[in-house]
Order: C-alpha cells, then structure tokens, then sequence
C-alpha cells in the first residue's frame, strides 16, 4: 500500500525540500550574524553591563579625625551606627519597598519618598541613606523582612560623637554635601551623599578631618547576595586636631551661663563668650547659647527636628560669639581711654569734674549717676565708668581717632578666628557715615560713640579681642582654636597665625587702663562680683540697651526686652594670663557677666595649681527669685 | 523485523551530532544548576536526570528505528487516539507544576505528554498525505490535515503552553508543503494569520502573554518586570564575547542573573560561557542535524517516509531556530525550549524517538 514517488513528484519533492533545506539556512545565517553583533560588535557594552551587574563597589567611610582639648581630652569622637540604604540598582519596585520599610520601620512613608525623589539624579549604584542612625529595633525589623525589600540593606557607617549641647558652635555639625557645595572647586571630587562639616570647626578644618573613603569590591549575585570579595581598601581616618580649647573652661563657661541665668532670672542665660590666652591668642573657651544638639546631625537631621531649630526666634544655629552684633555700652571706654592716651589729649592723671551730666554741642548728655561722680581721673573714670569724662574724651578725640584705636584693638574688624562666617560689626568714622550714609559726621554724635552707644556694634569676639590687646599692650593677636595636628607620626604643632595688627602702648597707658580695671573688680566699681582674693580680676561691665527707656517702663518686667549685660575682664592685673568677654542677654547688667567670669577665672586657677575644680551649687529655683529678679530697680546708662 | 543489513545503512554522522549536541547541553546543564558549598559543592540533581532521560532517549531512538516505520504509519491512527487521551487525561488529572496542568506523574518520572505531539502528528499527517494520490492539492484534504492538527494543537494550548501548541503548526505545514501545498493557498494562509492576530489578541492571549509580547518590543519600559529576561539574555549573549567567559565562569549564570538558564536559556548561557566561537560549533551541529535529516527526505523511498521526515524536521528546525533567537533576545520569550539541549526529560526523549524515525527512513530507503 506504500506509495512510491513518482517522477514528477520526485522532481517537486527535490526542489521543495531544496528550498526548505536553503530557506533554513538562511535563517542559520542570519541568527550567526545576529550572535556576531552582539558579542563582537557590541561586545564591550555588554560585557560592561554584565561587569555592573555583578561587581558592587561598597563604600567605606572613613572616620573623621577625633578633636581633642589642650590637655588632651577627647572633645569630639565617633561611634558606629547603622544606617539604611536603598540600593536602587536592586530594588524592583521602589515606592511598594518604601512603603513596606515604612511599615516595618515607623519612619513617615512620604519623607522616604522625598527623600529617593531629591537624590533621582546621582548614579543608581550611589545608595541613598533612608534612615540614618537606625534604631536596633528598625535594623532588626529591615532583616527580619530583607525578601519583602529588595535594594534594601543596612550598612554600618561611623558618625560623630558630641558631648550633648557642649561647644555646638564651637564643633558645629556635619551633614550631607548640597548641591551648592558639590560646584565647589574644594568639594569637586567628593561623591554626593559624603558626609562634610557644615559648621564650627567641622566645617573649617573639614579637609584634614574627613580622611579618605576606602571601597570594598564585591561579587553580588542577582539576589544582591555577596558571593565574594576581589578588593578592599581602607579608609583612611581623618586627621585628629588638638584645639586650645580647654574643655574644663568650656564646661564652666557653660555652667555659668546656665546657674546665674537661673539665679537671677529664673532661666539660663543666653548669650556667649570668648575667653582668649592675651599672650598668644589662643582660644581657651567658646561659647554660644541657646545651643543645639549637633548628634542630632550627625545621622542626618530629620525634618521636624530641622525646622523647629530654623523657625526658633532665639536663633539656637547662630553662633552669637562672632556672627551676632551688640553694642558695647561701657566696656567701649577702655578703646576711649587708650586713643586719648596714646593721641595725646589726656594723660593718666587728666582730671574732669563730672556733676551728673554735661552739655556738649548744646545738648545735654547725662551720667548715669545723676549725683554726679566729682572730680575724676582715668583710672577712677574707669572704675565708677563716668560718662561725663569719656564724653570730654570724645569730644577731644574726635570720632576718626576714636575709630582708629578701635580698630587696633579689633573692633569693627574682622580677627580671623578659624570658624565660618564671622561678622565685622561697626565702629564709625566720617568717612564711613558719609560713604554709607551720605550724610556727614555730626560731632554731637561723637559724644554717644565715647560711651559705647550710637552705631557702634561689636561682636562678643571682637571684644574679647579688644580686651586682650588692653592687656597685652596692643598686640591684636588672631584668635586660633588650632594647637597641633597628628597626621600619623605623633602631635606636631601648629604655627599660629600672625597678629592682625600691633601697636606698643606707652606703658603708661597700659598702667592706667590695667589700674581701672583693677578698681572696677576690686575697688568701688560696678564689678565687684568677679573679685577673687589675690587674683587681681580686672574688668569692666556693660549694658547695651535693647528699648528705648520709655519702653522699658512700659515692658516692665518682660524678659526678652531687658537690656543685655556685658563683663570683659582679664587676671591677673599684671601680666595677665586669660582674657575675654561674656555677653549675657537680657542680664539688664554686667555684673551678673562678671559672676560667669569669677567661676570661669576660679576654675582657671584651679587648673593650674591643681586643685578640684569649683562648682556652681545648683540654685534653688523659686518664684520669689524670679518676681525679685523681675522687679529689680532699673537704672538707666551704659555702666 | 530488522535484518542485519540494515545496520549498516543507519546514519552514523547525524547519530554522532545528535549525540554531540546532547553532551553539550548536559554540560551546559552542569554549569547552570552546579550547586556552591563549603564543600567545593556538587552537581545539581538535573544533570542525573538529564543524563537517565538520554539513556531512555536513547533506548526510544533503538525502538523508532527498528520497527518500520510504514507500520507505525499503519497504526498512527491508535496512536493518535492515544495522544489525545493522555492529553485529555492531563487537562483533568495531570499534576501541576509552574502553573500548568501538563505532567503524568510514572512513579519517579513526570510524563509531559505533549512533548510526543509533534511525533504522533507528523506520523497520521504523512500517512494521511502520503497515501492520499493527489498529495495535498485538494482543499478538503488540507481541511482535514488541518483538524488532526487542531485537535492536540488546543489541548495542549489549554493547558495552558502555548510554546509548545504551536510547534505543532511547522509540523503541519512542513508536510503540506512537501505534499505540494501550493504556494498560492500557503500566501492565503499567511494572510489569514496576519488578519487574525490582532483578534488573537484580543480575545485569546492572556495577559502574561501580552506583557511578553509587548516587553519584547520595548524591553526597556520594564527592566525589572516582564522585561528582565529579554534584557538579561541580550547582556549574557553579549558579554560572551568572541571566545566565552569559560565553562562555569559565565556570570550571568553563575551569578543567576539570568532566569530559567538551564531550561530555556541555555543557548545564553553556551554563548556566554563559550563565546561565539561556541555559538557557531553549536549552530553548525543544529545545521547540519537538519540538512543532513532533509537529505533523509531525498532519499526516502515512498512519500510517506520523506513527508514524515519533513514534518519531524520542520518542527525542529522551527523549535532551534526559535528558541535561538530568543536566547539572543531577538524574539519574544516563549515556554520554547531547545531540542536536545534544554533541562526536559519528556523533550529529550521525545525529540531522540523523532530522530528514531529519521534514521529510520534513511536506513529503509532500499526496502520493500
């Protein structure tokens, strides 16, 4: 039944399957070509592709260099912490991921979401910090769930550690590179995401503290399992800095502010202060209040966290040491007393009767003592801080002399201290007011500027700068927090910088001045409270007024128009070896400044002689304290 | 039944490539399921199985070329009707893996009857032309080929494997064309089908199917979804290079970027372990399997053998050059594995019985 093939047939069969057997070749020959394009042709794309796949470079932060204290102390250190990633590369579906880690994690699902939205545009292999500074309980949580969140993983990274609110501005925070930044030449090598200083000293010195970042090269399979590692490299930690901070002053410094704040107000005092070795420049303690907590940055600050520490009116991320402008008031008639002695117009023992006021360019100017202080010298005119005579000053000075010796002494300057983004403040002078106000100088004018008031406006800095170049005869050294850096082979010093400026004062001058202060501590003066026995405190109190007296009368009682209080001060008299100003705000007087430097001059010596540190007994806190504090008489001028 | 002349009338050459082509995909098989350990590891329990299912290819292969074909041609109507059974069988009863209903479970081995399909099909349809005197010029024959392709073509389809369903079509139309389908009615065909595909679909693909479908077009809309494999086998082919990563050394299979490698991947992974240069030993092998199958064809003595060989061979080549392709990431992913490489112990021994056949022809070409 089989059926043989015909002639005919085999002829059509023969050509059909010929046509079958070319046909099929063809389609060979065209897959081989297919295959040679993309393994030879575009062979390197591919295999680069494949190479991304499997090859993950992880990073590894480095350490940032520890900061230690003049002694030595450990100020500034690192802890590991776990942040949480997304690596993008491996997730499948990003926002179901983000909202199953929420879920896991208690983290607001759509700060995630912002978070991923404002970092799209770096490298996908970058991985993005979701949470930083995760808790045990959120790592655990991650891996518990890690099938669910693919592209999710926890990396263990070091981050700063702060003593608490100690020094803020002094460290300042560190925080993800912006944008800005990144456009910078100084950061133009820097990956985003690297954690930089953003402040204070971590962001002046941030090149030697942020070391090198080292990388781990991993084989990862499709499951972003590592299967193995084809290199490593270190990191390399930051360079540890020495600072001329001396974190026991620091503390007291601090501690002032709060218990006399307390004391006499019923709340810590905000404000800052500058204290500064007179020989050297060097920055023995820094403070500025209300502080932040910078641990708080130092894994990312959340949102909330953020804006409350922007939208606070007592601006807690200002440093009011150096980027804040005060007037002066009284500490200002030391920069008087030394341009009349050093111009010529007044010796040490120039004498001017003071009856409670005095007219000048037709107008009467009065002393705060309405009783008048009687026949007064410079040094006495320091120590009672007559206006009457600082006014006779002014007007035979003239302002340009006045600016002219301020600016000697550092204020209406720039003194260069090694932190971002100091302020000059103001001293006057004819040019200036006819440059910036187009107007001219009105001598009548000049007669405010001598007692410190008008448009003069001095940073906390700048003053303790002016106190120290008083007490060393006019050197305006520039005030530096770095003492010695280790990059490896043991502490090396480092060079300070140069004086801004330096004039000799006659002795003569330098001995009045230095008298006067010894009298306003030690004597009848108004700063009595910085007194140590055998120390020989000398300084000088303040008040810049916040309102108009009329106002105050009306405001009676309300803290946050009080006026400031200011205490400069240096010790011993002679030869002083620690100088620097307190700025308390709302402390209505200097003197309760010079309680802070008494507690802050006493440790100093305590130090040194190595006795136990003094404490501050811890005030009990009541309303009658308060209301007396509120209800204290107030007096009017600038002593 | 088999005289000892005929012995040396098989084709040893095409047995050889077969055979080839086999250990290749074994040691293919070998380096995508290789399970790491500790230990150095060891091998994954596919290549045993692979290995057992050449062994009883092999033994299917003996028995497809002893017994003469025209006598299986005489019964392929029982066995026909024992295909659409176990098909049917499978569609109620059959066990259920990857979310289709197409295995028997034979103690330790899991049946995949549809794999048998194409030899069953092309078997009736060469009887059925190959006996019919005016071959396949009239349209009611081709109506009626047409059924007995329909038939198991559904069954399978509603399994659901539509990969597997429409190999059955080249088989159908590899014997009508030998038969002398006339180029005319093979362009209406043609037509037919481009007219159809969108009803397709419509209303008859599912929409996984679509995704892949639509994924194939532009595998970049997804790259993590339906997307992924296209994408991952263009890397793995592409990364191979001219000269191969090197047995086990292929990354994107070692390191499982690459789905279902040692299934209906393992061409990618030939590629890029092998490089081109494997690609075109391989390539090569496959080429000459089914030329050197066609000549069979030539030199068959009667229609039915030289349609029979042309509707096994027509399947095939239409399974290996789409599955190539696919590989490559130059056509849609299909459930279509690789004859004679691919993991598939059904396949294999299926795809060993056709060859059965095919020497089977040629060895008979002087009998009566």
């Amino acid at each position: 039944m089989s059926q043989p093939i015909g002639t005919d047939d085999r002829r059509s069969l023969h050509v059909r399957l010929t046509v079958l057997q070319y046909g099929i070749a063809v389609a060979f020959s065209v897959l081989t070509v297919g295959f040679w394009i993309f393994q030879v042709a575009q062979h390197t794309m591919f295999r680069e592709i494949a190479e991304s796949q499997y090859l993950q470079r992880v990073p590894l932060p480095a350490p940032r260099g520890l900061l230690l204290d003049r002694n030595g102390t450990v100020l500034v250190k690192n802890q590991e912490s776990f942040n949480i990633v997304l690596l993008r590369e491996r997730a499948k579906d990003i926002d179901k991921t983000l909202e199953i880690l929420a879920a896991a994690t208690g983290v607001d699902e759509a700060q995630l979401k912002e978070t991923v939205s404002r970092r799209r545009r770096e490298p996908t292999y970058r991985p993005i910090v979701l949470i930083g500074n995760a808790s045990f309980a959120q790592v655990v949580a991650v891996r518990a769930r890690s099938l669910e969140l693919p592209g999710i993983e926890d990396h263990r990274v070091p981050t700063r550690s702060y003593r608490g609110e100690m020094g803020a501005h002094l460290f300042g925070y560190v925080g993800e590179v912006n944008e800005a930044q990144l456009q910078r030449a100084d950061y133009k090598d820097l990956d985003a995401g690297a954690i930089i200083g953003q402040a204070g000293l971590e962001q002046a010195y941030n090149g030697l503290l942020m070391g090198t970042e080292g990388s781990r090269d991993v084989v990862v399979n499709s499951r972003g399992r590592e299967i193995d590692e084809l290199l490593k490299k270190d990191p390399v930690v930051g360079t540890p800095l020495q600072l001329t901070i001396d974190a026991d002053l620091q503390k007291a410094a601090e501690d002032g502010f709060r218990h006399f704040g307390i004391l006499n107000a019923g709340q810590p005092y905000n404000g800052a202060a500058v204290i500064l070795d007179p020989r050297s420049g060097e920055v023995l303690s820094l403070v500025s209040l209300p502080a932040y907590d910078p641990n708080k940055f130092a894994v990312g600050i959340d949102r909330a966290s953020w804006a409350s520490l922007t939208g606070d009116k007592n601006l807690p991320l200002q440093n009011r040491a150096l980027q804040a402008t005060y007037s002066p008031g009284s500490t200002f008639k030391i920069v008087v007393a030394a341009a009349a002695m050093e111009e010529g117009v007044a010796t040490p023992d120039f004498r001017v009767h003071c009856s409670g006021g005095a007219t000048f360019y037709g107008r009467r100017f009065a002393c705060w003592n309405d009783a008048g202080h009687g026949t007064v010298d410079m040094r006495r005119a320091i120590e009672q801080s007559c206006n009457v005579y600082f006014y006779t000053l002014g007007q035979m000075l003239g302002v340009d002399r006045i600016h002219k010796w301020a600016s000697a002494m550092g204020l209406g300057e720039i003194n260069g201290i090694d932190l971002p983004n100091e302020v000059a403040g103001l001293v006057p002078s004819e040019e200036w007011k006819l440059r910036v106000r187009k107007e001219k100088w009105y001598p009548g004018e000049t007669i405010s500027v001598a007692i410190g008031q008008g448009y003069v406006n001095v940073t906390p800095l700048s003053l303790a700068v002016m106190m120290m170049t008083a007490a060393n005869g006019g050197t305006r050294y520039t005030p530096h927090l770095l003492k010695a850096v280790n990059r490896g082979n043991g502490w090396e010093p480092v060079t300070p910088p140069e004086p801004r400026s330096s004039v000799r004062m006659k002795d003569s001058t330098v001995k009045a001045i230095h008298d006067g202060l010894w009298l306003a501590v030690n004597g009848a003066g108004t700063a009595g409270r910085a007194r140590i026995e055998g120390r020989d405190v000398s300084g000088k109190t303040g008040t810049a007024q916040v309102i108009s007296l009329t106002g105050a009368q009306r405001a009676r009682g309300k803290i946050e128009v009080r006026d400031h209080g200011w205490f400069v001060f240096m010790a011993p008299r002679d030869n002083p070896v620690i100088a620097g100003a307190i700025f308390a705000e709302h402390a209505e007087h200097g003197y309760y400044g010079a309680s802070i430097a008494r507690h802050i001059i006493d440790t100093y010596y305590a130090k040194q002689e190595g006795r136990p540190l003094p404490t501050l007994e811890k005030p009990p806190v009541t309303n009658a304290i308060v209301a007396a504090a509120a209800a204290a008489p107030r007096s009017g001028g600038t002593h | 039944m088999f005289e000892r002349r005929l012995f040396f009338h098989i084709d040893w050459a095409l047995l050889t490539a077969l055979l080839a082509i086999v250990s290749i995909g074994i040691a293919m098989i070998y380096s995508t399921t290789y399970v790491p350990g500790a230990d150095g590891g060891h091998a994954g329990p596919q290549v045993r199985t692979q290995i057992t299912a050449l062994v009883l290819g092999l033994v299917a292969l003996v028995i497809f070329l002893s017994l003469d074909y025209r006598m299986l041609a005489e019964h392929s109507l029982i066995l026909y009707a024992g295909l659409a059974g176990l098909l049917l069988f499978v569609l109620f009863k059959g066990s259920t893996q990857f979310g289709a209903q197409r295995w028997i479970a034979i103690g330790p081995l899991n049946l995949q009857p549809s794999e048998f399909a194409r030899l069953t099909l092309a078997l009736i349809l060469a009887m059925f032309f190959g006996e019919n005197r005016r071959g396949a010029r009239n349209t009611s024959d081709l109506v009626i080929g047409g059924f007995f392709t329909l038939v198991p073509l559904l069954l399978i389809a509603k399994q659901p494997d539509l990969g597997t369903a429409v190999t059955l079509l080249p088989v159908f139309f590899g014997v009508a064309y030998l038969a002398g389908l006339r180029m005319r009615l093979l362009g209406v065909i043609a037509l037919a089908g481009v007219l159809i595909a969108p009803l397709a679909w419509k209303f008859a693909l599912e929409d996984y199917q679509k995704s892949r479908i639509q994924m194939f077009i532009d595998p970049s809309q997804d790259p993590q979804g339906a997307g992924y494999q296209t994408i991952q086998a263009r890397i793995t082919v592409g990364s191979g290079g001219l000269m191969g990563k090197g047995f086990m050394k292929g990354t994107q299979n070692q390191y499982k970027f690459l789905p279902v490698a040692h299934n209906d991947f393992i061409f990618s992974v030939l590629a890029e372990e092998q490089g081109f240069v494997g690609v075109l030993t391989v390539l090569g092998l496959y080429l000459f399997v089914i030329i050197r199958s066609l000549e069979a064809a030539r030199l068959a003595k009667d229609r039915l053998g030289a349609y029979l060989v042309g509707g096994i061979i027509a399947g095939f080549a239409f399974q290996v050059i789409y599955n190539v392709a696919m590989s490559v990431g130059l056509a849609p992913v299909k459930g279509i594995t690789l004859p004679l490489m691919s993991y598939g112990g059904s396949s294999l021994i299926a795809t060993m019985a056709t060859f059965g056949l095919i020497l089977n022809v040629r060895m008979r070409r002087f009998t009566n």
